[in-house]
């Protein structure tokens, strides 16, 4: 088990947005977490990412718990995690974004090796490189933070709805290179509130509903689930 | 009058580095954290006056006195952090709280000192070496004032560098956008923000020294008057732009010399006044300063 999150219980102050959350990844997987808004999908990656902490529960990275650890402690530790909304540093070109996100690689030939790679998976970066990156279109930033979150090589990448606010084209493909990194290797947790896509993508997934685990499974399986097809793909 | 005019000049490059320094730590503090340091006049202040205090009570050689002043500021500094910022950060202080916060810091150092130093102005300790004047046509150009220009354009050139192109630098300004994304980075927004007090505090005991070196008087209140003018040039440069800042000392140090030698000696001690038309100015035709400001202004404190 590579990342498990076991019995988590957690919200903000007073108010509880996960009821005992229990969800495996394993090594090479693509998992999705699936939900209707304000399901608890975010807070699920914020509590894995160490944003907040679980009240009642366990997370488990390579069986050892990181629910106390610090965000950029858990960076280190291979977990790497790319915000809804994009959140770039659009004060910085996009070369210093990539260059953000490489910050805990120490040698400078590794560094150039996978700015490479990222610039291989989006030659559109760099074409782009110092172009300031606020300035850069909604699917490029996409792609950006994407390539930002994966400039550690991290064991683990949680992307939190990539698709958010894009056109179709463009969230074609970089569903397309999603699935590329992870042949290559990188274990991913995909929240996504576009649940054909997920399902499409994905091994397995979970359905969120209000905070607690309704329904998992292999996504095959639940992509011909009545439940599934009714609440979240709008066939009847 | 043009022999007047370049000769106050002359001071006002010296006057200009000063405010330079401590408009670029200012900047830095800001674009940091969003919160403006008023005990920054303090800090500079604590720079010069231990100068004076080593030298004088601990005869302690002049490079020496130096040096361990500047680290008496960055001590400051860390004390500042750490006793009166971070504990209303963490809170959820609001701005207003941090506005107040700081300016209680300030008048808590200098009154401190003045407790204990009484507000007595004090000759500041200048080494011979300093003392060498150059005349040329007329014109007197200090040693003092040469090495604190070469001395101030040498760090800011080295400052420009390390923010735009050294890892750590890139990290500052990630942090200063967003906090907490670059946690997500592995980047310790926490250490980052102490280091940006370390180097502000740095430039601020500089600043200090320069200014004790230039004016030769020292006092637990003197930094007052130039921690607002260190302000407002932060301000004219863009809050939170490095480069702007400096740029901005230069022409509001400059301005203020010119300013003064304009007017009639009568009016000399307006002198302060200059600043405040300035910011007038500023605040009704480019209240985001001279050049691009570096701060996402989202408030910024959530967690």
């Amino acid at each position: 088990m590579l990342l498990s999150i076991e019995n988590v219980s957690t919200g903000y102050g007073k108010a509880q947005v996960l009821k005992n959350v229990s969800i495996n990844l394993e090594k090479g997987e693509i998992v999705a977490l699936i939900g209707a808004n304000g399901a608890g999908k975010t807070t699920t990656l914020r509590c894995i990412t160490g944003v907040i902490k679980p009240w009642d529960g366990n997370i488990k990275f390579n069986d050892q718990k990181i629910d106390s650890l610090q965000p950029f402690e858990i960076v280190s530790l291979g977990i790497s995690y790319c915000p809804e909304g994009r959140d770039i540093f659009g004060n910085l070109s996009v070369f210093e974004n990539l260059k953000v996100g490489g910050y805990l690689i120490q040698n400078r030939n590794e560094f150039k090796s996978y700015l490479d790679w990222i610039y291989d998976l989006f030659p559109i970066l760099k074409e782009r490189c110092n172009q300031i990156a606020g300035s850069l279109s909604g699917g490029e930033q996409q792609m950006l933070a994407i390539g930002r979150a994966l400039m550690s090589k991290p064991i683990v990448i949680c992307l939190d709805e990539p698709s958010l606010g894009l056109a179709p084209i463009v969230v074609e493909n970089i569903f397309n290179t999603i699935q590329q990194i992870n042949s290559n290797g990188t274990s991913i947790l995909l929240v996504e509130q576009n649940v054909s896509l997920a399902l499409d993508i994905a091994k397995r997934a979970y359905v969120l509903e209000k905070g607690e685990i309704r329904l998992c499974g292999e996504c095959k399986d639940l992509s011909n689930s009545e439940y599934v097809k009714n609440s979240y793909l709008g066939i009847t | 009058m043009l022999f007047y005019l370049l000769q106050q000049l002359i001071n006002a490059i010296s006057y200009g580095s000063i405010l330079g320094l401590l408009a670029v730590g200012y900047t830095m503090i800001y674009g940091i954290l969003g919160l403006i340091n008023f005990a920054h006049g303090e800090i500079f202040m604590i720079g010069a006056f231990s100068c004076y205090l080593f030298v004088k009570f601990l005869n302690l050689p002049w490079f020496t006195a130096a040096l361990l002043a500047i680290a008496s500021s960055v001590v400051s500094g860390i004390a500042l952090e750490r006793i009166a910022y971070r504990p209303c950060i963490r809170r959820g202080g609001s701005v207003l709280t941090i506005f107040i916060i700081s300016f209680a810091a300030s008048m808590f150092l200098r009154y401190l000192f003045m407790m204990f130093f009484t507000d007595e102005r004090r000759a500041f300790p200048i080494p011979a070496f300093f003392e060498k004047m150059y005349f040329i046509g007329g014109i007197v150009i200090g040693l003092r004032d040469i090495i604190i220009f070469i001395t101030t354009v040498i760090i800011m050139l080295l400052i420009s560098y390390f923010i735009k192109y050294s890892k750590l630098g890139i990290a500052m300004r990630a942090v200063s956008y967003d906090k907490r994304t670059a946690n997500f980075m592995g980047i310790n927004s926490t250490l980052i923000i102490k280091i940006a007090f370390v180097i502000g505090s740095i430039l601020a005991g500089i600043s200090g020294i320069e200014y004790g070196l230039s004016f030769g008087i020292v006092n637990p209140s003197m930094g007052f008057n130039p921690g607002l003018t260190g302000f407002i040039a932060a301000v004219l440069g863009g809050i939170g732009n490095v480069p702007g800042a400096m740029i901005a000392g230069f022409i509001v140090g400059i301005g203020e010399v010119l300013f003064v030698a304009i007017l009639p000696s009568i009016y000399s001690p307006l002198r302060p006044l200059f600043v405040w038309i300035l910011l007038f100015f500023i605040l009704f035709l480019k209240p985001t300063g001279l050049f691009r400001p570096n701060v996402k202004f989202d408030g910024g404190w959530e967690e």
